[in-house]
């Protein structure tokens, strides 16, 4: 009756052990309260072309790592909690990323965010919005889409915006992002 | 699962059961792979299983034991035995692979190429946030011109000012 139940458990374990990686360093970050949800694309548009998602734990041994070479990059990663990223190519039809936007910023505002810029343009939209905890910051979230991509950044704890030019020449940044 | 119903969630009960069909356990394993949601599902339902297995027993009174310990044995089944069924030498089969996967989960030091990975990562969401911040200030700019900007009161004022300390410090 139960000759397979082997199998099974194996195959209840495979699954267990493919996805706990991926989902215990989203699940890291679920809790917070500088945590949002940004829905899911992939149906519209596919895969994410970017998927970050960086958990307290990683971003301390980058801290750690960051500290001889920039104590200031060591300093402004240690306040961070987490760092997740979806970036999509957007082909033509941008309307379902502009809907998720709409509907994300719903969200922001029911929940407490800020919203410290808003760009509405025709082929631009840009959303800035923040999580503040009396003095504290517990989050930065960040929407753009474009006529070539839909771009959700959610920084989880302290960011200050004016170290961030600093911290990305300590981290070497050099790329392009089709800034112009 | 984006679209969740009582299928899967039966699969699942019964895939913790040990009752699932070998193509059912398949079809889920497939619908797994490109779902999420459903994966994760399948790892809450797992995770809680073990959680109702390792929950505490209450150690009974001393008196029952004795009691218990005082009934002939041979009234008792074989219990040597049980250890033999099937159901038991599956489970302790599993134990292995319960180990890793509660490994998994443990916190562990990333190497050196991790984080140099997640380095990269955290630098490519800083342009993305240095991005949306440049664009801001362009509108803000064709919009109202530089000399007005750091007129702009409330919310908007704030963002100004600190894309430029950041093109400042890029300057430098």
């Amino acid at each position: 009756m139960k000759h397979s139940i082997m199998n099974k458990l194996i195959t209840g374990l495979f699954f267990t052990l493919l996805s706990l990686t991926a989902i215990a360093q989203e699940d890291e970050l679920k809790d917070l309260p500088g945590y949002v949800d940004f829905g899911d694309l992939s149906s519209m548009y596919g895969e994410p072309k970017v998927i970050i998602n960086l958990g307290g734990t990683m971003l301390n041994f980058v801290g750690l790592m960051s500290k001889a070479q920039s104590p200031e990059t060591s300093a402004l990663i240690s306040k961070l909690k987490g760092v997740r990223v979806q970036i999509y190519t957007i082909e033509e039809n941008a309307d379902a990323a502009k809907g998720q936007f709409t509907k994300v910023k719903g969200k922001l505002k029911s929940s407490g965010w800020e919203p410290i810029v808003q760009v509405n343009e025709d082929d631009e939209q840009v959303l800035i919005y923040i999580k503040m905890k009396g003095d504290n910051m517990e989050g930065l979230t960040v929407m753009v889409v474009d006529e070539e991509e839909a771009v959700f950044v959610n920084v989880i704890g302290q960011l200050n915006p004016a170290e961030l030019g600093r911290v990305m020449e300590a981290l070497d940044v050099d790329m392009d992002l089709g800034l112009d | 699962m984006n679209k969740y119903d009582g299928k899967w969630e039966r699969q699942i009960n019964e895939l913790l059961d040990g009752e699932l069909g070998e193509t059912d356990a398949e079809e889920l394993k497939s619908a797994a792979s490109d779902d999420r949601e459903l994966a994760r599902n399948i790892v809450e339902a797992f995770q809680l299983k073990q959680l109702m297995d390792g929950l505490h027993v209450e150690r009974a009174p001393a008196s029952l034991r004795k009691r218990l310990r005082s009934i002939p044995r041979e009234q008792r089944s074989a219990p040597g035995l049980r250890w033999l069924q099937p159901r038991w030498v599956a489970a302790l089969a599993a134990v292995p692979l319960v180990l890793i996967a509660v490994s998994l989960m443990q916190p562990k030091t990333p190497s050196a190429e991790e984080v140099a990975t997640a380095r990269q990562e955290l630098a490519i969401a800083f342009s993305y946030i240095d991005k949306a911040g440049q664009f801001t200030r362009r509108e803000i700019e064709l919009t109202v011109g530089q000399t007005m900007a750091d007129a702009v009161t409330g919310s908007v004022n704030r963002t100004i000012k600190f894309q430029n300390v950041i093109s400042r410090e890029k300057k430098v």
